[in-house]
């Protein structure tokens, strides 16, 4: 599919904007490169999308779902895809984005991020729906290798090769959480230099940074927490080998105040500013 | 089945109805076991859930207390499996869910608080809508009144409880020195949306009656006929005018007179 190249998000930091933010940031427009936004937050109209939409006059807004499902076995949802579509047309993105997971099979809904089995039926699966995905928007998706807690035995490839292949079969790109890498190093034993050198590095067009927290041994991927020195360490390999990209701080729950969040996005300026291709 | 949809549909069961996961479907981990890693995963599920439904029902969560709409928020979610992928739909039965719900006996109006501030979370999420104006109802030929066929946005929400005045108490931009007597009364209020605020306002018994009739399909002329004979004192006039400041009146169609 020959869809319009997704290169318009700025190189440089930006945050993961929530709502005890949006009034600080509106009152003082911090220097910020972009802001990306949960897409299920501003499906309906309203002061959700009032708000969205002025931000979107000071920075580039990135639209990043949680709800999709890519890989989930019930048939896509075309109500979440028009919704998606009339948000795009609303907000005009820099970038749209989801997960490499599923959240609905054989009658059960799961609100949250799920693995599953790196398979050539996988495979498939999911290639169809990116593709009509891609289509329903008329543009490129950025796809997300995803933080697991599980793996699966009937794997017949690692999900970096899982994503590689995604890339050539559909055109999609690839939006790399270092730290949800970092996560399953750690939770599954997944070979995170293997994981960088089979993704095709022009296809990475986003970088994502947060915190995890330990739980009976178990890193979990909570956005609770300031990036840790091992992930900022892994960041800085992946600028090595990959390259500059627009990179996200994402903090979802015990939110801090907006100037910590700012502070964590300015180390990773520091970073990419410091990396020569 | 294909294989892919068996495997999640075991892992679904494993999250959401506590089934047990076959080790031959899940690999094993350095550092913990599986059964560990099925955990993490059902606790993400109830804790997003839970999530959901304070975000729905932050003055039940306020009326309650934290750790009881905890205990709530678990048991709700153990009857009530997520039926949506976007997590704004979970909580809708839960006014039905606390009416049945033991604990809360002694707190006759949950329900209908329930019943409000889901109203209310619906409002807020919904999609923009342009309200009526005056003006496009006044060029309808006065001879077609009758047939008038209203769109409405809003909800009418009738208690035994002065529950508005109670949701009134709890935003955060009223004072603290709140009194309240729950023998105030019973009361019928409108949940709308004007531009992006949420509102709740109180309805006449006979305006609340015609909205209502409107909800249902009827036509201008029906609804009126009938709210007059229930109401002789209702005032149509005042009542358009009133649920037009609302926002609770969206658009028209003229009905076709056969």
């Amino acid at each position: 599919m020959n869809l319009p190249a997704n290169d318009l998000l700025p190189c440089s930091a930006g945050i993961g904007l929530r709502a005890p933010h949006y009034r600080e940031v509106l009152d003082t427009l911090p220097a910020l490169g972009w802001v990306e936004v949960h897409n299920e937050n501003f499906f309906g109209g309203g002061a959700p999308l009032r708000t969205l939409l002025k931000v979107r006059e000071h920075y580039p807004v990135s639209l990043h779902g949680v709800g999709m499902g890519l890989a989930s076995t019930a048939p896509l949802n075309e109500q979440h895809l028009s919704a998606l579509q009339r948000l795009c047309d609303a907000v005009q993105p820099v970038a749209i984005s989801e997960h490499l997971c599923w959240n609905s099979a054989d009658g059960f809904v799961v609100n949250d991020l799920l693995p599953f089995p790196y398979t050539m039926e996988a495979l498939s699966h999911v290639a169809r729906r990116i593709d009509r995905v891609q289509e329903k928007l008329g543009r490129q998706l950025l796809v997300e290798n995803l933080s697991s807690y599980l793996s699966f035995a009937q794997s017949e490839m690692t999900e970096g090769e899982f994503l590689a292949e995604l890339v050539r079969r559909t055109g999609c790109g690839i939006l790399f959480d270092v730290e949800n890498l970092y996560v399953n190093v750690c939770n599954l034993g997944v070979d995170a230099r293997a994981f960088i050198d089979v993704i095709p590095h022009e296809a990475v067009k986003e970088y994502h940074l947060a915190g995890y927290s330990v739980c009976d041994g178990c890193l979990v991927d909570t956005h609770n927490h300031p990036v840790y020195p091992e992930v900022w360490a892994l960041y800085e390999y992946v600028l090595q080998h990959i390259g500059p990209r627009p990179t996200l701080i994402e903090w979802d729950s015990d939110i801090p105040a907006l100037p910590v969040l700012l502070a964590e996005a300015a180390k990773a300026q520091l970073r990419m500013d410091g990396c020569h291709e | 089945m294909s294989d892919l949809n068996q495997t999640l549909s075991l892992f679904a069961r494993a999250i959401v109805s506590g089934e047990a996961v076959s080790t031959e479907i899940i690999a094993a981990y350095p550092n913990y076991s599986c059964d560990t890693a099925i955990e993490v995963y059902r606790n993400n599920y109830r804790g997003n859930l839970h999530d959901a439904l304070a975000c729905a029902y932050p003055v039940i969560v306020q009326l309650v207390g934290d750790d009881f709409f905890r205990f709530l928020a678990k048991k709700y979610i153990e009857y009530n499996q997520s039926s949506s992928t976007n997590m704004h739909d979970y909580g809708a039965v839960m006014a039905n869910f606390l009416a049945d719900f033991e604990p809360v006996r002694q707190l006759p109006y949950l329900p209908d608080m329930a019943r409000l501030e889901w109203a209310c979370h619906v409002a807020y999420y919904a999609d923009d809508r342009v309200p009526l104006s005056l003006e496009s109802l006044a060029q309808i030929p006065a001879a077609r009144y009758a047939d008038l066929v209203l769109q409405t946005a809003g909800q009418v929400i009738r208690s035994s409880f002065p529950v508005a005045a109670i949701w009134q108490a709890h935003q955060s931009a009223m004072s603290e020195d709140f009194h309240l007597d729950l023998s105030d009364g019973p009361g019928i209020f409108l949940v709308s949306r004007r531009d992006c605020f949420v509102e709740v306002s109180e309805l006449s018994v006979s305006d609340a009656d015609w909205l209502q009739r409107i909800q249902s399909g009827q036509s201008l002329g029906a609804a009126t006929m009938e709210t007059i004979e229930r109401y002789p004192d209702f005032d149509l006039q005042a009542a358009l005018l009133n649920l037009l400041a609302c926002a609770a009146l969206t658009s028209f169609s003229l009905e076709t007179t056969t």
